[in-house]
Protein backbone atom coordinates (compact mmCIF):
# COMPACT_ATOMS: atom_id res chain seq x y z
CA UNK A 1 0.00 0.00 0.00
CA UNK A 2 2.78 2.46 0.84
CA UNK A 3 4.24 1.67 -2.72
CA UNK A 4 0.71 2.67 -4.64
CA UNK A 5 0.32 6.09 -2.14
CA UNK A 6 4.18 7.23 -3.02
CA UNK A 7 3.35 6.31 -7.24
CA UNK A 8 0.27 8.47 -6.85
CA UNK A 9 2.26 11.06 -4.55
CA UNK A 10 4.68 10.67 -7.45
CA UNK A 11 2.53 11.17 -9.62
CA UNK A 12 0.89 14.43 -8.53
CA UNK A 13 4.02 15.88 -8.46
CA UNK A 14 5.68 14.96 -11.99
CA UNK A 15 3.07 16.91 -13.95
CA UNK A 16 1.75 20.08 -14.37
CA UNK A 17 -2.03 19.52 -13.67
CA UNK A 18 -2.15 19.94 -10.32
CA UNK A 19 0.30 23.23 -10.59
CA UNK A 20 -2.36 24.46 -13.24
CA UNK A 21 -5.17 23.91 -10.89
CA UNK A 22 -3.49 25.70 -8.05
CA UNK A 23 -2.74 28.64 -9.99
CA UNK A 24 -6.19 28.57 -11.78
CA UNK A 25 -7.63 28.22 -8.00
CA UNK A 26 -5.80 31.19 -6.68
CA UNK A 27 -6.13 33.45 -9.67
CA UNK A 28 -9.93 32.80 -9.28
CA UNK A 29 -9.59 33.66 -5.43
CA UNK A 30 -7.78 36.84 -6.20
CA UNK A 31 -10.25 37.72 -8.71
CA UNK A 32 -13.44 37.40 -6.77
CA UNK A 33 -11.93 38.62 -3.10
CA UNK A 34 -10.51 41.81 -5.42
CA UNK A 35 -14.15 42.56 -7.14
CA UNK A 36 -16.79 41.83 -4.01
CA UNK A 37 -14.05 43.65 -1.89
CA UNK A 38 -14.30 46.86 -3.66
CA UNK A 39 -18.02 46.54 -4.38
CA UNK A 40 -18.98 45.76 -1.15
CA UNK A 41 -21.40 48.60 -0.38
CA UNK A 42 -20.02 49.98 3.26
CA UNK A 43 -23.70 49.40 4.43
CA UNK A 44 -23.22 46.00 4.39
CA UNK A 45 -19.77 45.81 5.37
CA UNK A 46 -21.20 44.11 8.33
CA UNK A 47 -19.56 40.77 10.03
CA UNK A 48 -21.85 38.15 7.54
CA UNK A 49 -20.80 40.75 4.60
CA UNK A 50 -17.45 40.32 5.46
CA UNK A 51 -17.29 36.44 6.19
CA UNK A 52 -18.88 36.26 2.46
CA UNK A 53 -15.96 38.26 1.35
CA UNK A 54 -13.32 36.42 3.26
CA UNK A 55 -15.02 32.76 2.49
CA UNK A 56 -14.77 32.88 -1.27
CA UNK A 57 -11.46 30.70 0.00
CA UNK A 58 -14.00 27.91 -0.14
CA UNK A 59 -13.09 27.99 -4.22
CA UNK A 60 -10.54 25.46 -2.80
CA UNK A 61 -13.24 22.35 -2.00
CA UNK A 62 -13.80 23.20 -5.98
CA UNK A 63 -10.73 22.98 -7.38
CA UNK A 64 -9.67 19.68 -4.66
CA UNK A 65 -13.01 17.82 -6.34
CA UNK A 66 -11.53 19.09 -9.69
CA UNK A 67 -7.88 17.94 -8.79
CA UNK A 68 -9.98 14.41 -7.21
CA UNK A 69 -11.66 13.82 -10.38
CA UNK A 70 -8.69 14.50 -13.01
CA UNK A 71 -6.60 11.91 -10.65
CA UNK A 72 -8.86 9.54 -12.55
CA UNK A 73 -10.39 10.30 -15.36
CA UNK A 74 -7.56 11.87 -16.43
CA UNK A 75 -5.75 8.09 -16.39
CA UNK A 76 -8.89 6.72 -18.08
CA UNK A 77 -8.52 9.30 -21.17
CA UNK A 78 -4.48 8.86 -22.08
CA UNK A 79 -4.76 5.49 -21.10
CA UNK A 80 -2.21 5.14 -18.46
CA UNK A 81 -4.87 3.53 -15.98
CA UNK A 82 -4.15 0.43 -17.93
CA UNK A 83 -0.24 -0.05 -16.35
CA UNK A 84 -1.91 1.29 -13.34
CA UNK A 85 -4.01 -1.19 -12.66
CA UNK A 86 -1.67 -3.69 -14.04
CA UNK A 87 0.71 -2.78 -11.50
CA UNK A 88 -1.68 -3.06 -8.78
CA UNK A 89 -4.33 -4.91 -9.75
CA UNK A 90 -6.38 -5.03 -6.71
CA UNK A 91 -8.00 -1.79 -8.37
CA UNK A 92 -9.88 -0.16 -4.41
CA UNK A 93 -5.78 0.36 -3.61
CA UNK A 94 -5.47 2.58 -6.41
CA UNK A 95 -8.41 4.32 -5.07
CA UNK A 96 -7.53 4.46 -1.98
CA UNK A 97 -4.33 5.82 -2.41
CA UNK A 98 -5.54 8.44 -5.17
CA UNK A 99 -8.16 9.18 -2.12
CA UNK A 100 -5.22 10.18 0.28
CA UNK A 101 -3.08 11.93 -2.25
CA UNK A 102 -6.08 13.97 -3.57
CA UNK A 103 -6.95 14.72 -0.01
CA UNK A 104 -3.72 15.94 1.25
CA UNK A 105 -3.67 18.09 -2.00
CA UNK A 106 -6.89 19.49 -1.22
CA UNK A 107 -5.90 20.48 2.52
CA UNK A 108 -2.61 22.53 0.77
CA UNK A 109 -5.71 23.95 -1.88
CA UNK A 110 -7.67 25.10 1.01
CA UNK A 111 -5.43 26.47 3.33
CA UNK A 112 -3.63 28.58 0.70
CA UNK A 113 -7.17 30.01 -1.14
CA UNK A 114 -8.43 30.75 2.51
CA UNK A 115 -5.27 32.35 3.45
CA UNK A 116 -5.24 34.52 0.56
CA UNK A 117 -8.75 35.53 0.17
CA UNK A 118 -8.32 36.42 3.91
CA UNK A 119 -5.01 38.58 3.39
CA UNK A 120 -6.19 40.20 -0.07
CA UNK A 121 -9.61 40.76 1.43
CA UNK A 122 -8.52 42.61 4.47
CA UNK A 123 -5.92 44.68 2.29
CA UNK A 124 -9.34 45.26 0.40
CA UNK A 125 -11.03 46.47 3.03
CA UNK A 126 -8.21 48.66 5.00
CA UNK A 127 -7.88 50.66 1.89
CA UNK A 128 -11.31 51.46 1.39
CA UNK A 129 -11.11 52.54 5.38
CA UNK A 130 -13.92 49.69 6.21
CA UNK A 131 -12.97 48.62 9.66
CA UNK A 132 -12.90 44.61 9.72
CA UNK A 133 -15.38 43.08 11.95
CA UNK A 134 -13.76 39.69 12.34
CA UNK A 135 -12.34 38.09 14.86
CA UNK A 136 -9.77 35.59 15.96
CA UNK A 137 -12.39 32.78 15.95
CA UNK A 138 -13.80 33.73 12.97
CA UNK A 139 -10.72 33.34 11.10
CA UNK A 140 -9.92 30.18 12.81
CA UNK A 141 -13.28 28.78 11.60
CA UNK A 142 -12.81 30.10 7.62
CA UNK A 143 -9.07 28.65 7.70
CA UNK A 144 -10.17 25.27 9.16
CA UNK A 145 -13.24 25.00 7.36
CA UNK A 146 -11.84 26.14 4.04
CA UNK A 147 -9.16 23.16 4.42
CA UNK A 148 -11.98 20.77 6.35
CA UNK A 149 -14.14 21.26 2.97
CA UNK A 150 -11.22 21.06 0.30
CA UNK A 151 -10.31 17.45 1.93
CA UNK A 152 -13.75 16.10 1.73
CA UNK A 153 -14.69 17.64 -1.46
CA UNK A 154 -11.66 15.90 -3.21
CA UNK A 155 -12.89 12.41 -2.38
CA UNK A 156 -16.34 13.29 -4.00
CA UNK A 157 -14.92 14.51 -6.93
CA UNK A 158 -12.83 11.77 -7.32
CA UNK A 159 -15.89 9.80 -6.48
CA UNK A 160 -17.61 11.07 -9.50
CA UNK A 161 -14.35 11.01 -11.85
CA UNK A 162 -14.50 6.85 -11.26
CA UNK A 163 -18.07 6.57 -11.36
CA UNK A 164 -18.71 8.80 -14.49
CA UNK A 165 -14.94 7.90 -16.57
CA UNK A 166 -15.71 10.44 -18.79
CA UNK A 167 -13.26 13.35 -17.73
CA UNK A 168 -15.68 16.66 -19.74
CA UNK A 169 -18.89 15.80 -18.42
CA UNK A 170 -17.44 14.96 -14.48
CA UNK A 171 -15.64 18.54 -14.88
CA UNK A 172 -18.42 20.21 -16.00
CA UNK A 173 -20.97 18.37 -13.41
CA UNK A 174 -18.48 19.52 -10.73
CA UNK A 175 -18.21 23.49 -11.58
CA UNK A 176 -21.98 23.21 -12.37
CA UNK A 177 -23.16 21.80 -9.34
CA UNK A 178 -21.07 24.09 -7.24
CA UNK A 179 -21.50 27.17 -9.01
CA UNK A 180 -24.80 27.08 -10.16
CA UNK A 181 -27.27 24.60 -9.30
CA UNK A 182 -26.57 24.84 -5.29
CA UNK A 183 -26.64 28.36 -6.18
CA UNK A 184 -30.24 28.27 -7.27
CA UNK A 185 -31.51 25.78 -4.83
CA UNK A 186 -30.15 27.53 -1.60
CA UNK A 187 -31.93 30.37 -2.99
CA UNK A 188 -35.22 28.76 -3.77
CA UNK A 189 -35.56 25.59 -1.49
CA UNK A 190 -32.97 26.46 1.44
CA UNK A 191 -34.77 24.07 3.68
CA UNK A 192 -33.75 21.42 1.19
CA UNK A 193 -30.27 22.87 -0.32
CA UNK A 194 -28.74 22.98 3.39
CA UNK A 195 -28.06 19.31 3.63
CA UNK A 196 -26.46 19.10 -0.09
CA UNK A 197 -23.03 18.84 -0.10
CA UNK A 198 -22.24 22.39 -1.25
CA UNK A 199 -23.79 24.00 1.35
CA UNK A 200 -22.46 21.19 3.87
CA UNK A 201 -18.82 22.53 2.84
CA UNK A 202 -19.87 26.45 3.33
CA UNK A 203 -21.42 25.35 6.54
CA UNK A 204 -18.03 24.12 7.90
CA UNK A 205 -16.32 27.51 7.03
CA UNK A 206 -19.05 30.03 7.92
CA UNK A 207 -19.48 31.27 4.77
CA UNK A 208 -21.23 30.15 0.96
CA UNK A 209 -19.67 30.01 -2.34
CA UNK A 210 -22.76 29.16 -3.63
CA UNK A 211 -24.62 31.86 -2.98
CA UNK A 212 -26.70 33.89 -0.60
CA UNK A 213 -26.13 32.68 3.18
CA UNK A 214 -29.42 31.54 3.67
CA UNK A 215 -31.20 32.67 7.39
CA UNK A 216 -34.08 30.66 7.97
CA UNK A 217 -33.65 27.90 7.93
CA UNK A 218 -29.80 28.82 8.15
CA UNK A 219 -26.83 26.98 6.87
CA UNK A 220 -26.21 23.41 9.49
CA UNK A 221 -24.06 24.03 12.55
CA UNK A 222 -20.46 23.38 11.51
CA UNK A 223 -19.53 19.70 12.82
CA UNK A 224 -22.90 18.26 11.15
CA UNK A 225 -22.02 20.20 7.75
CA UNK A 226 -18.76 18.13 8.17
CA UNK A 227 -20.10 15.04 9.26
CA UNK A 228 -22.64 15.46 6.34
CA UNK A 229 -19.84 16.19 4.05
CA UNK A 230 -17.52 13.36 4.76
CA UNK A 231 -20.71 10.88 4.41
CA UNK A 232 -20.80 12.21 0.64
CA UNK A 233 -17.75 11.81 0.48
CA UNK A 234 -18.02 8.09 1.32
CA UNK A 235 -20.73 7.52 -0.70
CA UNK A 236 -19.19 8.58 -3.96
CA UNK A 237 -16.25 6.93 -2.54
CA UNK A 238 -18.67 4.06 -2.38
CA UNK A 239 -19.85 3.99 -5.38
CA UNK A 240 -16.75 4.60 -7.26
CA UNK A 241 -14.75 2.02 -5.94
CA UNK A 242 -17.34 -0.54 -6.87
CA UNK A 243 -18.08 0.77 -10.55
CA UNK A 244 -14.26 0.37 -11.23
CA UNK A 245 -14.19 -3.48 -9.68
CA UNK A 246 -17.00 -4.21 -11.31
CA UNK A 247 -16.58 -2.75 -15.02
CA UNK A 248 -13.92 -3.62 -17.81
CA UNK A 249 -10.68 -1.49 -17.92
CA UNK A 250 -11.21 0.42 -20.88
CA UNK B 1 17.23 11.65 -31.93
CA UNK B 2 17.67 8.31 -33.53
CA UNK B 3 20.73 7.96 -33.55
CA UNK B 4 21.34 8.54 -30.02
CA UNK B 5 18.94 6.09 -29.51
CA UNK B 6 20.86 3.48 -31.26
CA UNK B 7 23.86 4.58 -29.45
CA UNK B 8 21.82 4.23 -25.69
CA UNK B 9 21.30 1.03 -27.00
CA UNK B 10 24.46 -0.15 -28.50
CA UNK B 11 26.10 1.41 -24.77
CA UNK B 12 23.68 -0.68 -23.19
CA UNK B 13 24.74 -3.78 -24.75
CA UNK B 14 28.46 -3.26 -24.56
CA UNK B 15 29.16 -2.29 -21.49
CA UNK B 16 27.72 -5.38 -20.36
CA UNK B 17 25.06 -3.95 -18.20
CA UNK B 18 23.23 -6.73 -16.02
CA UNK B 19 19.96 -6.50 -17.73
CA UNK B 20 20.96 -6.00 -20.81
CA UNK B 21 19.42 -8.47 -23.35
CA UNK B 22 19.36 -11.34 -21.41
CA UNK B 23 19.20 -9.22 -18.00
CA UNK B 24 16.05 -10.71 -16.59
CA UNK B 25 17.20 -13.79 -16.65
CA UNK B 26 20.53 -13.11 -14.33
CA UNK B 27 18.56 -11.41 -11.78
CA UNK B 28 18.66 -13.13 -8.89
CA UNK B 29 16.08 -11.74 -7.47
CA UNK B 30 13.91 -14.01 -10.01
CA UNK B 31 13.97 -17.48 -9.94
CA UNK B 32 12.31 -19.16 -13.09
CA UNK B 33 9.82 -22.07 -12.66
CA UNK B 34 10.33 -24.48 -14.79
CA UNK B 35 7.54 -26.68 -13.04
CA UNK B 36 4.98 -28.98 -15.63
CA UNK B 37 2.44 -26.60 -15.02
CA UNK B 38 1.78 -24.11 -17.98
CA UNK B 39 2.79 -20.94 -16.98
CA UNK B 40 -0.65 -19.49 -19.50
CA UNK B 41 -3.57 -21.72 -18.81
CA UNK B 42 -6.56 -20.60 -21.24
CA UNK B 43 -9.30 -22.77 -21.34
CA UNK B 44 -13.27 -22.05 -22.47
CA UNK B 45 -13.05 -18.22 -22.74
CA UNK B 46 -15.51 -16.47 -24.48
CA UNK B 47 -16.17 -12.75 -24.01
CA UNK B 48 -18.91 -10.23 -25.32
CA UNK B 49 -19.46 -7.26 -26.19
CA UNK B 50 -22.97 -6.46 -26.70
CA UNK B 51 -23.92 -8.16 -29.91
CA UNK B 52 -20.10 -9.13 -30.87
CA UNK B 53 -18.56 -12.19 -29.77
CA UNK B 54 -14.91 -11.07 -29.38
CA UNK B 55 -13.56 -14.94 -27.78
CA UNK B 56 -15.48 -17.81 -28.37
CA UNK B 57 -14.45 -20.60 -26.81
CA UNK B 58 -10.61 -20.18 -26.88
CA UNK B 59 -8.20 -22.47 -25.30
CA UNK B 60 -4.50 -22.81 -24.96
CA UNK B 61 -1.44 -23.31 -22.52
CA UNK B 62 1.71 -22.09 -22.89
CA UNK B 63 4.44 -23.82 -21.03
CA UNK B 64 7.87 -22.61 -19.39
CA UNK B 65 9.98 -21.26 -21.46
CA UNK B 66 8.07 -21.49 -25.53
CA UNK B 67 7.54 -18.33 -27.39
CA UNK B 68 4.36 -18.39 -28.90
CA UNK B 69 2.71 -16.18 -31.68
CA UNK B 70 -1.14 -15.06 -31.47
CA UNK B 71 -2.25 -14.74 -35.02
CA UNK B 72 -5.50 -13.63 -36.40
CA UNK B 73 -7.19 -10.96 -38.26
CA UNK B 74 -8.32 -7.38 -37.80
CA UNK B 75 -10.58 -7.68 -35.03
CA UNK B 76 -10.17 -11.95 -34.63
CA UNK B 77 -10.01 -11.00 -30.82
CA UNK B 78 -6.35 -11.23 -30.02
CA UNK B 79 -6.41 -7.96 -27.84
CA UNK B 80 -9.49 -9.29 -26.05
CA UNK B 81 -8.04 -12.64 -25.02
CA UNK B 82 -4.71 -10.92 -23.99
CA UNK B 83 -7.02 -8.20 -21.80
CA UNK B 84 -8.65 -11.49 -20.01
CA UNK B 85 -5.66 -12.71 -19.50
CA UNK B 86 -4.14 -9.12 -17.75
CA UNK B 87 -7.15 -8.75 -15.70
CA UNK B 88 -8.36 -5.66 -17.29
CA UNK B 89 -11.51 -7.32 -18.56
CA UNK B 90 -13.67 -10.24 -17.46
CA UNK B 91 -14.18 -13.51 -19.31
CA UNK B 92 -18.21 -14.40 -19.56
CA UNK B 93 -17.22 -17.90 -19.64
CA UNK B 94 -13.62 -19.77 -19.01
CA UNK B 95 -10.75 -19.07 -17.48
CA UNK B 96 -7.49 -17.15 -18.32
CA UNK B 97 -4.43 -18.15 -15.77
CA UNK B 98 -0.83 -17.21 -14.70
CA UNK B 99 0.96 -19.67 -12.68
CA UNK B 100 -2.76 -21.27 -11.67
CA UNK B 101 -4.02 -17.96 -10.50
CA UNK B 102 -6.13 -15.04 -11.61
CA UNK B 103 -4.04 -11.92 -12.66
CA UNK B 104 -5.67 -9.85 -10.22
CA UNK B 105 -4.66 -12.51 -7.61
CA UNK B 106 -1.00 -12.41 -8.17
CA UNK B 107 0.82 -11.00 -5.44
CA UNK B 108 3.38 -8.10 -6.89
CA UNK B 109 2.02 -8.94 -10.65
CA UNK B 110 4.75 -7.03 -12.29
CA UNK B 111 7.49 -9.30 -10.82
CA UNK B 112 5.89 -12.23 -12.81
CA UNK B 113 4.14 -10.69 -16.22
CA UNK B 114 5.24 -8.15 -18.25
CA UNK B 115 2.80 -6.29 -20.37
CA UNK B 116 2.92 -4.73 -23.74
CA UNK B 117 -0.34 -3.56 -24.53
CA UNK B 118 -1.59 -2.23 -28.43
CA UNK B 119 -2.29 1.01 -26.83
CA UNK B 120 0.18 4.12 -25.70
CA UNK B 121 -0.80 4.05 -21.84
CA UNK B 122 1.53 7.29 -20.69
CA UNK B 123 0.66 10.60 -19.48
CA UNK B 124 2.17 13.06 -22.47
CA UNK B 125 3.11 15.44 -19.87
CA UNK B 126 5.58 13.10 -17.62
CA UNK B 127 8.72 12.40 -18.64
CA UNK B 128 9.62 8.56 -19.54
CA UNK B 129 11.43 8.25 -16.53
CA UNK B 130 9.06 9.36 -14.09
CA UNK B 131 6.65 7.51 -15.53
CA UNK B 132 8.72 4.35 -14.44
CA UNK B 133 9.48 5.47 -11.74
CA UNK B 134 5.50 5.40 -10.77
CA UNK B 135 4.94 2.28 -11.96
CA UNK B 136 8.33 1.14 -10.00
CA UNK B 137 6.59 2.35 -6.92
CA UNK B 138 3.67 0.80 -8.03
CA UNK B 139 4.92 -2.45 -8.62
CA UNK B 140 7.02 -2.54 -5.88
CA UNK B 141 10.24 -2.74 -7.37
CA UNK B 142 13.55 -1.30 -6.49
CA UNK B 143 14.14 2.31 -7.73
CA UNK B 144 17.39 1.27 -9.86
CA UNK B 145 15.61 -0.99 -12.18
CA UNK B 146 14.19 2.24 -13.57
CA UNK B 147 17.50 3.28 -15.50
CA UNK B 148 18.53 0.02 -16.17
CA UNK B 149 15.27 -0.66 -17.86
CA UNK B 150 15.81 2.30 -19.65
CA UNK B 151 18.80 1.47 -20.89
CA UNK B 152 17.88 -2.21 -22.05
CA UNK B 153 15.79 -0.36 -23.97
CA UNK B 154 17.81 2.55 -25.60
CA UNK B 155 15.72 5.25 -24.21
CA UNK B 156 19.05 6.55 -21.79
CA UNK B 157 19.69 10.15 -23.29
CA UNK B 158 15.35 11.05 -23.84
CA UNK B 159 14.27 9.60 -20.59
CA UNK B 160 13.74 13.26 -18.70
CA UNK B 161 12.05 14.28 -21.77
CA UNK B 162 7.78 14.69 -21.62
CA UNK B 163 6.73 11.21 -23.89
CA UNK B 164 4.84 13.74 -25.79
CA UNK B 165 7.49 14.52 -27.49
CA UNK B 166 8.66 10.63 -28.46
CA UNK B 167 8.30 8.93 -31.57
CA UNK B 168 5.99 5.79 -31.98
CA UNK B 169 8.66 3.48 -31.38
CA UNK B 170 10.43 5.24 -28.39
CA UNK B 171 6.70 4.79 -26.75
CA UNK B 172 6.65 1.39 -28.15
CA UNK B 173 10.39 1.14 -26.56
CA UNK B 174 8.94 2.78 -22.68
CA UNK B 175 6.40 0.60 -22.82
CA UNK B 176 8.78 -2.89 -23.17
CA UNK B 177 10.83 -0.91 -20.37
CA UNK B 178 7.86 -0.47 -17.81
CA UNK B 179 7.15 -4.45 -18.85
CA UNK B 180 11.16 -5.46 -17.50
CA UNK B 181 11.00 -3.26 -14.75
CA UNK B 182 10.13 -6.07 -12.11
CA UNK B 183 12.48 -9.02 -14.15
CA UNK B 184 9.37 -10.98 -14.78
CA UNK B 185 9.24 -14.87 -15.98
CA UNK B 186 6.22 -13.97 -18.57
CA UNK B 187 6.09 -11.33 -21.35
CA UNK B 188 2.51 -10.15 -22.67
CA UNK B 189 2.96 -8.26 -26.18
CA UNK B 190 0.47 -7.06 -28.38
CA UNK B 191 2.16 -5.83 -31.40
CA UNK B 192 5.26 -5.09 -29.45
CA UNK B 193 7.24 -4.18 -33.31
CA UNK B 194 4.53 -1.64 -33.94
CA UNK B 195 6.56 0.95 -34.60
CA UNK B 196 9.86 -0.20 -34.09
CA UNK B 197 13.34 0.38 -36.60
CA UNK B 198 14.58 -2.47 -38.33
CA UNK B 199 17.06 -2.12 -35.44
CA UNK B 200 14.31 -1.98 -33.25
CA UNK B 201 13.21 -5.04 -34.29
CA UNK B 202 16.10 -7.14 -34.64
CA UNK B 203 17.12 -6.09 -31.14
CA UNK B 204 13.16 -7.16 -29.81
CA UNK B 205 13.75 -10.36 -31.89
CA UNK B 206 16.79 -11.47 -30.20
CA UNK B 207 15.78 -10.75 -26.78
CA UNK B 208 12.13 -12.93 -26.99
CA UNK B 209 14.73 -15.48 -27.85
CA UNK B 210 17.19 -15.16 -25.07
CA UNK B 211 14.67 -14.21 -22.73
CA UNK B 212 12.77 -17.79 -23.50
CA UNK B 213 16.40 -19.29 -23.76
CA UNK B 214 16.92 -18.88 -19.88
CA UNK B 215 13.68 -20.38 -19.27
CA UNK B 216 11.27 -17.01 -19.88
CA UNK B 217 7.56 -18.03 -21.63
CA UNK B 218 6.99 -15.08 -24.20
CA UNK B 219 3.00 -14.89 -25.48
CA UNK B 220 3.30 -12.42 -28.16
CA UNK B 221 0.46 -10.99 -31.06
CA UNK B 222 1.55 -9.79 -34.27
CA UNK B 223 0.29 -9.50 -38.14
CA UNK B 224 3.71 -9.43 -39.68
CA UNK B 225 4.31 -13.12 -40.54
CA UNK B 226 7.63 -12.87 -41.72
CA UNK B 227 8.66 -11.11 -38.04
CA UNK B 228 6.83 -14.03 -36.06
CA UNK B 229 8.27 -16.92 -37.96
CA UNK B 230 11.83 -15.91 -37.20
CA UNK B 231 10.49 -15.86 -33.54
CA UNK B 232 8.34 -17.93 -32.34
CA UNK B 233 7.99 -21.59 -31.55
CA UNK B 234 4.50 -22.15 -31.07
CA UNK B 235 1.25 -20.19 -32.84
CA UNK B 236 -2.33 -19.77 -31.89
CA UNK B 237 -4.27 -18.60 -34.94
CA UNK B 238 -7.97 -17.10 -34.01
CA UNK B 239 -10.04 -15.76 -36.59
CA UNK B 240 -13.54 -14.45 -35.35
CA UNK B 241 -12.97 -15.05 -31.69
CA UNK B 242 -12.28 -18.76 -32.39
CA UNK B 243 -9.18 -21.02 -32.33
CA UNK B 244 -8.36 -22.00 -36.13
CA UNK B 245 -5.10 -23.45 -35.04
CA UNK B 246 -2.94 -24.31 -32.22
CA UNK B 247 0.28 -26.45 -32.56
CA UNK B 248 3.91 -25.48 -32.68
CA UNK B 249 5.28 -23.72 -35.97
CA UNK B 250 7.32 -26.82 -37.24
CA UNK B 251 4.29 -29.34 -37.47
CA UNK B 252 2.33 -25.96 -39.13
CA UNK B 253 4.32 -25.58 -41.68
CA UNK B 254 5.50 -29.75 -42.39
CA UNK B 255 4.19 -29.88 -45.95
CA UNK B 256 6.44 -27.04 -47.00
CA UNK B 257 4.14 -24.04 -46.96
CA UNK B 258 4.81 -21.44 -45.36
CA UNK B 259 3.18 -19.48 -42.16
CA UNK B 260 1.58 -16.79 -44.33
CA UNK B 261 0.53 -19.67 -46.67
CA UNK B 262 -1.50 -21.14 -43.56
CA UNK B 263 -2.23 -18.16 -42.22
CA UNK B 264 -3.85 -16.89 -45.45
CA UNK B 265 -5.65 -20.55 -45.62
CA UNK B 266 -7.18 -20.71 -42.53
CA UNK B 267 -8.77 -16.94 -42.00
CA UNK B 268 -11.14 -14.75 -43.07
CA UNK B 269 -10.79 -11.84 -45.43
CA UNK B 270 -13.41 -9.38 -43.99
CA UNK B 271 -12.57 -7.87 -40.36
CA UNK B 272 -14.95 -9.27 -37.85
N1 LIG C 1 -14.38 -2.34 -25.66
C1 LIG C 1 -15.00 -2.89 -26.72
N2 LIG C 1 -16.29 -2.58 -26.97
C2 LIG C 1 -16.93 -3.13 -28.01
N3 LIG C 1 -16.38 -3.98 -28.87
C3 LIG C 1 -15.10 -4.32 -28.68
C4 LIG C 1 -14.34 -3.79 -27.61
N4 LIG C 1 -13.09 -4.30 -27.67
C5 LIG C 1 -13.08 -5.11 -28.74
N5 LIG C 1 -14.28 -5.14 -29.36
C6 LIG C 1 -14.63 -5.94 -30.54
O1 LIG C 1 -14.17 -7.24 -30.32
C7 LIG C 1 -13.63 -7.78 -31.51
C8 LIG C 1 -12.21 -8.24 -31.23
O2 LIG C 1 -11.41 -7.11 -31.03
P1 LIG C 1 -9.86 -7.20 -30.64
O3 LIG C 1 -9.40 -5.84 -30.33
O4 LIG C 1 -9.69 -8.26 -29.64
O5 LIG C 1 -9.24 -7.68 -32.04
P2 LIG C 1 -7.71 -7.90 -32.43
O6 LIG C 1 -7.58 -9.31 -32.85
O7 LIG C 1 -6.83 -7.42 -31.35
O8 LIG C 1 -7.59 -6.97 -33.70
P3 LIG C 1 -6.34 -6.11 -34.24
O9 LIG C 1 -5.50 -7.04 -35.02
O10 LIG C 1 -6.98 -5.10 -35.14
O11 LIG C 1 -5.66 -5.50 -33.08
C9 LIG C 1 -13.75 -6.70 -32.56
O12 LIG C 1 -14.90 -6.95 -33.32
C10 LIG C 1 -13.93 -5.44 -31.77
O13 LIG C 1 -14.72 -4.54 -32.49
MG1 LIG D 1 -5.45 -5.94 -31.22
Amino acid sequence: MTGVLRAELLKLRTTRTAVWLFAGLLALVCFVVLLHGFNLSPSRADHSGQMRIFGWGELGALFAALLGAVSITGELRNGLVRPTFLATPRRQQVLAAKLLSAMLAGLAFGAAAEVLAIGLGSATLSARGIPIRLEGEDYAQLILGGVVAAALWAPVGLGVGASLRNQVPTLIGLCAWLLFVENLLIGELPAVARYLPGAAAAAIGGATITGEVPTDPPLLPPILGALLLAGYAAVAMIIGIAATERRDVP
Amino acid sequence: MRRSMRADETAARSSGNPVSLDGPARDPAVARTTSAADVVHVASLSKRYGEVVAADDVSFALPAGSVTGLLGPNGAGKTTVLRVLLGLAEPHKGEALILGRRYRDLDRPMHVVGAVLESGDFDPGRNGRDHLRVLAFAADVPQRRVDEALAVVGLARAAKRAVRTYSLGMRQRLTLAAALLGSPQLLVLDEPANGLDAKGVHWLRTFLRGFAADGGTVLVSSHVLAEIAQTVDHVVIVDRGHVVARSSLAELVADGKTLEEVYLALTSEDAA
